[in-house]
């Protein structure tokens, strides 16, 4: 107890002595913490928004959507329902807003709108009776359209007549995914209202939801309402897909911040491991006259631990109170803390301990400094070699030769310094890899199954009318019929896509990464995700059912993927049945390469007096455009710690070869070749280090990436190794601030007087 | 009987291994120090002074042989054991002073005082004695590094007496020191031996040994003489540094 007074002394002036260092250990060790703790709330069920909108909403397990409106009663009766909303009679109807179109599902609902299934009001009101031209929006639909309360609604029914509606407020709701991932956006508005949109009965549908008893097993009441209700269902859709839809992107993320936060974890171990132990080693003299004041062996250790630990540990807490507040802005709707306590304890305990670990073996090593400051502390080996020697006479540039000799007088610690700077340089070239793949998705769409930049709904005109419309555009090269359908798999528990796209003999250009394309009728492809969800693999038959007719398909290939989570089946049209495929529902459009399809676009509205919808394809690269900020913040903490580890390198080469310097410039080295000797010893092992990480990374950057797209559904087959200039400029870049942040010291160094002690 | 001698040795070995091939250091010592004695040890490169001072503070361990300090067995303590009896009773000084380079001179000085448990105000009190008795109390702020060595191996002195040791040891302590300042040195180190500092000091400087009760030399590791200083030539006292107080 008696050593704490001292030792805090001791503690404060190292501190002073090295503030950037320490900042640096601390800024690192944070930056990966909030990484982790991020990820952690990302991967946690808790913050998908389904969550607490399905709790705060009393929300349906499972939505059935059907043609007439089906007998409440009998479907309350079904085994595991404990109540059921609606059915609420939905009407489509098309909201044109600046002359774009978008679908909209408008929903009857009550001024009151029941006890199960009741929108979450966000901001604005709820439907008052009276309200005939009141509408609210689902607030996912309102954000992305830029609808605020008091705007106006103008929706258009199927029969062409406008109605002006007028937003009185925003709603969430468990029943639906986000727009626009689930499209068509979904509004509410009183059944008088939509009756006047939409009086033809036949026009419409109904949705009916079913809260259960037990969540968890929804097969009793699907299988029920499946045979209570049989070729009345339409669709139909449990809280697992809606859920699953939610949290896609921040689960995408949660594993790319995991993934980067783990290796960093690693990379910052190793970083404070390395400070420590090159500050012990340059410490060596104070240490041995602490000791000969009389400190014993395991105050030093604890002395030591404390000072390098509580650096560490405060890292880990700024790390904490960072991720925290980063989780809690970045996800709206969250509770404080937005991470429940287990995970938030395991961070924090499993950060600390690294740390500590990683602290305590450089700092036992320390502890058992020899307590006589006079002993020797040069490096192993520390006079000029025979090659060195050699090098000197013929000539060679003298700083290389010595700086190579340098960078290796301790093995151990040379080698930690080239590992310390490797794993944050292939971490780096990993997340190159990952903005290159983004970048590709942008560039190449029709790399990942986006060949059309444009799909066409006729709207009033007939399919084959938009069709030659599309086809008279100079700049659109092909044009490929289409259809999509929901069909129940065969366990008929939820919905998928079957998506009819081009006929077997002319198919849509899909991205086909194994097997073929279909070629035939009966044959199909399908994205990673539907092999998962079905246990197939290529070559199997698989049988649905589409609106109660039967599908059978062999599925010959598997495409990327990116809608819908991968579960999609793709075949031609020739393959659904006449009803669903004939006249197609759309067209999707692929233009002649450089045309910009909002030009395109622009002429077919034009070209149709804009009675035909064109929508942009969505690109997955820009719903995940936040992962490239991520990208770049993890980038900077990773060369944060490089940097760390390179301040430790330099510090160690110059305090073991300072009683060389003497020798050198007495055999009549200029300064600026001592310096550059300096430079070399630890501009190597920074060469080393980057050589090594950016072959690891480039190496397994592709697939990482392709286990990626393969765990979300879109599939292998899309990771791309970042390009060569990039990686060129990068190496560079690090090599270059390497150098230079070698450069302050060693430049110091050679200009200082030749020190006369040993020190 | 008569207060124990501060420091007995008994036969005292320390044998170096070097590569597998022993090195004698020390070989066979047997030395008595008296309370407030002040001893010198001389001899050559390489005879085994500095060894010797080293096992005597335990900064090294004996081969075989006896240690004694104060009338109790020290040999046989383990590392920690020493490192506290060190804090009590064993103050250094080192030939490159030794000072932490990151710590003012007055942290150095008050370091000793803090580590044996002393409060952050009494550490404080003595070292503003101490550097008010070695003429450095305008010094205390500044860093070790703007210190001239001599104000170095002052500062050095101020912390080994920072605890009021019974024993302070001297390894070569004016040995990169130039003259003007090795004079300043030998008059605090006479002056605090007036005062009955027991002090063992090692030098190869005749003149440096001179000032010592008795001088002992050393060769290869064992005793080849022993005995007081002729005539021991006292400087009058000077009026710079004033008097170390040591005890009370």
């Amino acid at each position: 107890m008696s050593t704490i007074r001292a030792s805090v002394r001791w503690i404060r002036a190292d501190l002073r002595a090295r503030r950037g260092q320490a900042l640096l250990t601390v800024l690192a060790v944070a930056g990966i913490v909030a990484a982790l703790v991020t990820a952690a709330t990302l991967l946690e069920d808790g913050t998908n928004p389904w969550r607490g909108l399905f709790e705060r909403t009393r929300g349906a397990h499972v939505w059935i959507h059907t043609g007439d409106a089906p007998d409440a009663a009998a479907l309350r009766d079904l085994p595991g329902v404990a109540e059921v909303a609606g059915p609420y009679r939905t009407a489509p109807v098309t909201l044109t807003l600046d002359g774009r179109r978008s679908a909209v599902a408008l929903r009857e609902a009550g001024a009151d709108p029941g006890p199960v299934a009741a929108p979450l009001v966000r901001t604005g009101r709820w439907l008052r009776t009276g309200d005939t031209a009141g509408v609210v929006v689902e607030s996912s639909f309102a954000e992305a359209l830029g609808l605020r309360v008091g705007d106006p609604f103008p929706v258009t029914s199927l029969s062409g007549v406008p109605h002006p509606l007028t937003v009185v407020g925003l709603a969430g709701t468990a029943e639906v995914g986000f727009y626009p991932e689930w499209t068509p956006g979904l509004a509410w508005t009183l059944p008088a209202t939509l009756t006047g949109i939409e009086p033809a009965a036949g026009r419409s549908e109904s949705v009916t939801g079913l809260r259960l008893a037990d969540g968890e097993d929804t097969l009793p009441a699907v299988h029920g309402a499946v045979t209570l209700l049989d070729e009345q269902i339409r669709r139909m859709s449990t809280w697992r897909e809606i859920r699953a839809s939610m949290e896609l992107d921040n689960r995408l993320l949660g594993l790319l911040l995991g993934l980067f936060g783990a290796v960093g974890l690693v990379a910052a171990a190793l970083a404070v491991a390395n400070a420590v132990g090159g500050r012990v080693l340059t410490q060596t003299r104070d240490i041995a006259t602490l000791k000969s004041l009389g400190y014993t062996r395991r105050q030093i250790v604890a002395l030591l631990v404390a000072e390098h630990g509580a650096l560490g540990l405060a890292g880990v807490a700024a790390g904490l109170a960072g991720g925290l507040a980063a989780a809690a802005l970045a996800l709206d709707d969250l509770p404080f803390p937005p991470l429940s306590p287990l995970p938030l304890l395991a961070i924090a305990g499993g950060t600390a301990a690294v740390v500590l670990v990683a602290v305590a073996l450089p700092a036992w090593r320390g502890g058992r400094t020899p307590p006589i400051p006079a002993a020797p502390a040069a490096p192993p080996g520390g006079r000029l070699s025979r090659l060195a020697r050699l090098a000197l006479l013929v000539r060679l540039p003298p700083a290389l030769v010595l700086g190579t000799r340098d960078a290796f007088t301790r093995r151990t610690p040379a080698f930690l310094s080239i590992v310390g700077v490797a794993v944050p340089m292939m971490m780096i070239t990993i997340g190159l890899g990952c903005w290159a793949t983004l970048d590709d998705f942008l560039r190449h769409p029709e790399r990942v199954g986006q060949a059309a930049a444009l799909t066409v709904r006729p709207g009033r005109l007939t399919a084959d009318a938009a069709a030659r419309i599309a086809r008279a555009d100079p700049q659109v090269i092909a044009v490929h019929p289409g259809s999509e359908v929901s069909a129940l798999e065969p366990e008929q528990t939820r919905s998928v896509l079957v998506r009819g796209l081009g006929t077997s003999a002319a198919p849509y250009p899909l991205t086909v990464v194994e097997g073929r394309m279909f070629a035939a009728r009966g044959e199909a492809v399908a994205g990673q995700g539907l092999l998962d969800l079905l246990g197939a693999e290529i070559g199997d038959r698989v049988r649905m059912t589409v609106g109660g007719t039967p599908l059978i398909v062999r599925i010959v290939g598997r495409v990327v993927e990116p809608d819908q989570d991968g579960e999609v089946l793709s075949t031609g049209l020739d393959t659904l049945a006449a009803k669903d495929a004939v006249p197609p529902q759309f067209h999707r459009l692929v233009l002649a390469p450089g045309a910009d399809p909002e030009a395109v676009r622009a002429r077919l509205l034009i070209a149709s007096g804009e009675a035909v919808e064109v929508r942009r394809t969505v690109n997955p690269a820009e719903r995940l455009a936040v992962i490239r900020v991520v990208i770049a913040a993890l980038t900077v903490v990773l060369a944060l710690l490089a940097l760390a580890n390179l301040l430790t390198a330099s510090a160690l080469g110059l305090r073991d070869h300072a009683a060389d310097l003497a020798v050198l410039k007495a055999m009549g080295l200029t300064p600026r070749q001592v310096a550059a000797t300096l430079v070399t010893g630890t501009g190597l092992l920074v060469a080393l280090g980057v050589a090594a990480g950016t072959a690891a990374g480039a190496s397994v950057a592709g697939g990482l990436i392709d286990l990626q797209g393969h765990t979300s559904g879109v599939g292998a087959g899309i990771g791309r190794a970042p390009s060569a200039s990039a990686l060129a400029v990068t190496v560079l870049t690090a090599v270059g601030a390497g150098l230079l942040v070698a450069l302050v010291p060693a430049r110091r160094a050679a200009r200082a007087q030749v020190p006369v002690t040993a020190r | 009987m008569s207060a124990p001698p501060v420091v007995c040795t008994v036969n005292l070995v320390k044998i170096y291994q070097d590569g597998g091939v022993p090195v004698p250091a020390v070989r066979g010592v047997d030395l008595r120090v008296e309370p407030g004695e002040f001893v010198a040890i001389m001899g050559p490169s390489g005879s085994g002074k500095s060894t010797l001072v080293h096992l005597l503070g335990g900064l090294d361990t004996r081969t075989s042989g006896e240690i004694w300090l104060d009338g109790k067995r020290a040999d046989t303590l383990g590392e920690s054991a020493w490192a506290l009896l060190r804090r009590q009773k064993i103050g250094f000084v080192f030939q490159f002073f030794n000072l932490v380079a990151n710590m003012t001179v007055a942290d150095n000085v008050e370091l000793p005082a803090l580590l044996a448990g002393a409060s952050s105000r009494q550490a404080r009190e003595r070292r503003e004695y101490l550097l008010d008795a070695l003429g450095l109390t305008d010094r205390a702020a500044a860093a070790p590094a703007q210190l001239a060595g001599g104000e170095q191996q002052r500062v050095a002195l101020a912390r080994a007496l920072a605890n009021r040791p019974r024993l302070l040891l001297a390894d070569e302590p004016t040995g990169n020191l130039d003259s003007r300042n090795t004079r300043d040195v030998l008059r605090l180190l006479g002056e605090v031996h007036r005062e009955g500092q027991t002090i063992v000091l090692v030098t190869h400087d005749a003149r440096v040994a001179s000032l010592a009760d008795r001088v002992v030399t050393l060769l290869d590791g064992q005793i080849v003489d022993d005995g007081a200083v002729a005539a021991p030539r006292r400087r009058p006292r000077g009026g710079v540094g004033g008097v170390v107080e040591l005890r009370g």
